[in-house]
């Protein structure tokens, strides 16, 4: 019945349009030799494009279609792909979305290709692989990136407020008075008269350029450009295993004294109002001079570099009470759509796009850090051609400092629950410790 | 066309201007001073944003943001009109802040002519039939039915993407003309409601005798109600062009294929690849002035008609 | 002729049966596309999220029927109830100013000017789709780099977190939307203005009535039909606010701006809840039927006001 109505509208479809327009029927059928790829980030297209024309070299008989779509349209994009089933064979993945995939069986596993192929792991900076291994201990992706996060500060600022370089290599934080980390907040902030932030007779209602800089409009991403690096490195965890923990320690003295901390910068005038800052985003405010520093990740140095006029430097995250620098450490992967009619040519893709051919060409274009370290070190040197030190990145990768991104079920929940309580905390409508209590829903999710 | 041709008939004389026919003219008074400055005002406010788009499409988005208070193009440069026609390198794209995203302007400039031309006929033609029948002819289930194509307006659009998308597919026709179009070809229900609501204005004589004339409905149809109705079919399918050209989600989910990608699709990736980069907000804007153009030219094409006043014989 | 047209009347109505048969065909065939596509594009969806709002349903894996859970739970969503609350200050705010705008527009211009020119600039910010504008607007009314609050210092303003603040994001969601569909909506009213015979006002002018004096006496009552179509398709329009939110606030500061439509959509394609999205949908759908009624309600009396 459901089959004779479908061929019933396709005809009338056909009928009334295609008298029209006579393009039915053309893409009926699908050549199970072209692999679909889709990837978020235009400014990556380029590299992927070089080594599809590469892999199409050394594969004849394959094809690699490349599609960029908008973050905000691709996972709902994916979504309707996965219920028609037209989704990619071969798709650029997230950490904070994949497992609701596992759970959904949409993914095919890799590890008897792996196996087969007798694929080193090894290559990809530590912990890259791990990530990707969901609970099942079934592996759904490879490794293509990884990015930390630092500090991009306004080097003409950081002259004026007469502050060395060299001395934002060695801050250090605590939840308590913010250490020598708050005091250059502190120092940068200038308020309408001239006058610093730690200057007597600072006036915290008319700053002019904060300290540092508050975004938060990006969505709950466990605070990965926000609040993560000093949280970790005041000893807080997320979760109580990472990756697929099931309780969750917002309740933490530890992470909520970071956050009171945090708050407490508003309060102060170094760090914008939470109202203030929702807008244009705050490279751009860095470049318009309304802040001297901003914690972001390493996917923005090209934006932070770019701009012309700001001459921008980079320094790592502060060493917290643990005697440790902290960041989060997240990285994106190629995984394969269950549903793909070809799963073998997906997978030679999959494996060509994790192999170090392709990832020298992503280190060329240096963009990101590819996720093999020969790669990511080419990167590294490309950026360092264009005068820009990256290493406050890759220290943190070779300092060991890094803290997997937390990966969970039930990701797009805890989010609905805890941005709009973290703002209410930011905005100082509500106390910290409002977040025991979210915290506690939070863990409910998973009983 | 009647209003242009009849001055007043209570202001014998002088003949009122060609250029301003409108009914007693009226020496300067205050009032109307006010109202013209209230009309003034709102086209100010109209009009401004669109200085800055076109301040902001002039500027180097590198530097955009070390002048941020100026009226005027932060280093002038034509560099962000060139990445919207695809005329500039990846390299040059790129040194002025934009992305490397491929753009074919001049084929997803045909693909939105084509996608809102073949919209605008099919709806505006269909709805035209339909509302022609809730006016004006009687037949049982009339209300209910239109009731219903009323309550259309209310279905929320998480309720039809899905079915949508999976028919569209079933059908085969993912990235294809037709994929594109084929939601809103039929109908809409706006565009039934407001044709109904002027056909109802219609006066009912002039049918009646073209009935004793011998002509059937498709004849009054077509030869009565249409022409007596081009003011506002015009309107509605300058409308109805500017909304299918401007429809976004619909396409970027069926018609991503280059060779059917529509406009709004292919200049999304001035503003959409975050959370990667900062918003290419110079080429961002030069492409939303490029592609205004087109829906501009036509509004300037129809606009006679749907500015001239039609008497509507009958409405009393 | 009019007494031949009544005597043809009275024929027609003779042969009633026939002509009537024949009117139900024609009908019908003049209906039969509008109908396809109401059936297959909305129709079929609508009954289809009806039952879904009855399952558990996270688009992936089967619907499981799960009888009236989802609107058990629904009645207990803090967060529905509120987003139905900020829809309807957003829906408050946009129509409330946009049809007092776009009326005293369509006069204006109706009364003073047939410039196609004007008439084109006005339409000029719906040529804009609406994700654009609300990120134009965006970043016009930044806190911190907004021309806007430039402007306001210019003035000796404090600056405004338009976006930002509570008080303030729905209001200027509103506006920002009021800005894109004012001349549009103008434009609808201007058309209902030109089927009003030109007699009626130059009468009104011999009689010596001033302006005012005929917009309240005239102009309004006789446009009263096309303002009640406009009411009713404007006011549908403003309860799906989406885009503007998505690309803006969303959602946020707090819950200030988390409206339906975008509680809707997290729900089915964020969180995977599409029974749960669909429940929510469905009342929504109940609210929008009952005020267009109440506004159709409006529009025939309008029409009886007419003829």
């Amino acid at each position: 019945m459901r089959k004779t109505t479908r061929r019933t509208l396709s005809v009338l479809t056909c009928l009334s349009l295609g008298a029209l327009l006579s393009a039915c029927g053309q893409a009926l059928g699908k050549d199970p030799n072209t692999v679909n790829y889709w990837l978020w980030d235009a400014s990556q297209q380029p590299a992927y494009q070089q080594c599809a024309d590469d892999f199409e070299e050394l594969n004849p008989e394959l094809t690699v279609r490349i599609e960029q779509r908008g973050y905000d349209d691709y996972w709902n994009g994916l979504a309707l792909g996965f219920v028609a089933e037209s989704a990619p064979d071969v798709f650029t993945n997230h950490l904070s979305k994949y497992p609701e995939y596992v759970t959904r069986d949409l993914l095919l596993p890799l590890d008897a290709y792996v196996e087969r192929d007798d694929l080193p792991l090894d290559i990809y900076e530590d912990g890259l692989t791990d990530l990707w291994v969901g609970e099942d201990e079934q592996r759904y992706g490879l490794p293509k990136d990884w990015d930390t996060v630092a500090l991009f500060y306004d080097r003409e600022m950081l002259a004026e407020a007469g502050v060395e370089e060299a001395d934002l290599d060695e801050l250090d934080w605590n939840p308590d008075d913010g250490g020598s980390y708050e005091e250059l907040i502190a120092r940068l902030t200038v308020d309408a008269n001239g006058v610093r932030g730690d200057e007597p007779g600072f006036d915290k209602s008319k700053v002019e350029v904060y300290g540092l800089w508050l975004e938060m409009s990006d969505g709950f991403n466990h605070g990965q450009t926000q609040y993560s690096m000093y949280a970790y490195a005041n000893g807080w965890e997320t979760t109580d295993t990472n990756p697929w923990g099931s309780r969750f320690n917002f309740d933490d003295p530890r992470f909520q004294e970071t956050i009171s901390w945090w708050q407490g910068l508003i309060e102060k005038g170094y760090m914008p109002r939470f109202a203030a800052q929702r807008g244009v985003q705050s490279s751009d405010q860095l470049a318009a001079g309304n802040t001297a520093m901003v914690t972001h990740g390493s996917w923005m140095t090209g934006t932070f570099f770019g701009y012309e006029g700001l001459d921008v430097g980079l320094a790592p995250t502060p060493i917290g009470p643990t005697g440790e620098r902290a960041t989060m450490f997240n990285g994106l992967a190629d995984s394969i759509y269950r549903g793909t009619d070809n799963p073998e040519a997906a997978w030679e893709w999959v494996k060509y796009l994790a192999s170090p051919e392709c990832q020298r060409i992503v280190g060329e274009h240096h963009v990101v850090f590819p996720a093999i370290t020969e790669a990511w070190e080419i990167a590294q040197q490309r950026f360092a051609e264009d005068g820009i030190d990256v290493s406050a990145f890759t220290r943190h990768v070779a300092d060991g400092s890094t803290v997997l991104f937390p990966i969970s079920d039930n990701a797009a929940e805890i989010t609905a629950l805890m941005q709009p309580a973290l703002e209410a905390v930011m905005s100082g409508q509500a106390p910290v410790e409002s977040l025991s209590d979210v915290n506690e829903e939070i863990n409910q999710l998973f009983e | 066309m009647q209003a242009v041709a009849r001055p007043s008939a209570a202001q014998p004389s002088p003949p009122a201007p060609e250029r301003r026919p409108r009914g007693p003219r009226r020496p300067f008074s205050v009032g109307r001073l006010l109202a013209w400055v209230a009309l003034f005002l709102m086209i100010v406010i109209t009009l401004a944003p669109f200085l800055w788009m076109l301040r902001t499409a002039l500027s180097n988005n590198r530097v955009l943001f070390t002048e941020p208070g100026s009226w005027l193009p932060v280093d002038f440069t034509t560099g962000p009109f060139e990445r919207v026609l695809g005329s500039a390198s990846t390299e040059d794209a790129q040194a002025e802040g934009g992305s490397g995203a491929s753009m074919r302007f001049w084929t997803y400039l045909r693909n939105s002519v084509i996608v809102s031309t073949a919209i605008t006929l099919g709806q505006v033609l269909f709805s035209a039939m339909a509302a022609y029948a809730f006016a004006r002819l009687r037949w049982p289930g009339r209300n209910v039915v239109f009731f219903a194509f009323i309550t259309a307006l209310m279905v929320p659009p998480v309720f039809t993407m899905l079915p949508n998308f999976v028919l569209i597919k079933n059908l085969g026709l993912l990235n294809t003309y037709p994929g594109i179009i084929a939601p809103f070809f039929f109908m809409t229900p706006f565009a039934v409601f407001f044709l109904r609501q002027f056909f109802l204005g219609i006066s009912r004589e002039v049918e009646e005798a073209a009935m004793i004339d011998g002509a059937g409905y498709f004849r009054i149809f077509f030869r009565i109600i249409l022409p007596m109705s081009s003011a506002p079919i015009a309107t509605l399918s300058v409308l109805t062009f500017i909304n299918a050209w401007n429809e976004y989600f619909w396409p970027q989910l069926v018609g991503q294929e280059e060779s059917v990608r529509v406009l709004t699709v292919a200049l999304s990736a001035f503003h959409s690849s975050t959370p990667q980069t900062g918003p290419d907000w110079a080429g961002l804007m030069a492409a939303t002035l490029v592609a205004a153009v087109p829906t501009m030219l036509l509004f300037l094409a129809f606009g006679r008609k749907i500015v001239n006043s039609i008497q509507f014989t009958g409405v009393k | 002729m009019a007494s031949a047209a009544r005597a043809e009347k009275a024929a027609a109505r003779e042969r009633a049966p026939r002509r009537q048969a024949k009117e139900t065909r024609a009908a019908l065939i003049f209906v039969a596309p509008a109908m396809l596509g109401f059936l297959v594009f909305f129709a079929w969806p609508t009954l289809r999220g009806l039952y879904l709002s009855f399952t558990d349903y996270d688009l992936l894996t089967p619907a499981s029927f799960s009888g009236l859970d989802n609107y058990t739970r629904l009645v207990k969503d803090e967060v529905f109830w509120n987003s139905l609350w900020v829809t309807l200050q957003y829906v408050f705010i946009n129509i409330g100013v946009q049809t007092f705008a776009a009326l005293l527009l369509a006069v204006l211009i109706h009364r003073l000017t047939r410039s196609v020119v004007i008439r084109g600039i006005i339409l000029l910010p719906y040529l804009i789709s609406n994700v654009v504008v609300a990120l134009l607007w965006y970043w016009m009314a930044d806190y911190n780099l907004g021309i806007i609050n430039e402007m306001l210092s210019w003035v000796g303003f404090d600056p405004v977190a338009f976006f930002g603040d509570e008080d303030w994001a729905i209001p200027t969601i509103a506006m920002v939307n009021v800005w894109r569909h004012l001349g549009y909506t103008a434009l609808l009213i201007f058309a209902g203005l030109q089927t009003i015979n030109r007699d009626v006002y130059e009468a009104a002018a011999v009689d010596g009535a001033g302006e005012v004096r005929i917009f309240f006496r005239i102009t309004l009552p006789l446009l009263r039909p096309v303002m009640a179509l406009v009411l009713v398709l404007t006011v549908i329009g403003s309860w799906q606010i989406f885009d503007t939110v998505a690309v803006t606030t969303q959602g946020g500061p707090v819950d200030a701006t988390r409206v339906v439509q975008y509680y809707i959509f997290d729900q089915a394609f964020n969180r995977f809840d599409f029974g749960y999205a669909s429940a929510i949908s469905v009342v929504l759908f109940l609210i929008l039927a009952g005020v267009a009624l109440v506004q159709l309600k409006m529009l025939r009396a309008g029409e009886s006001d007419q003829s």
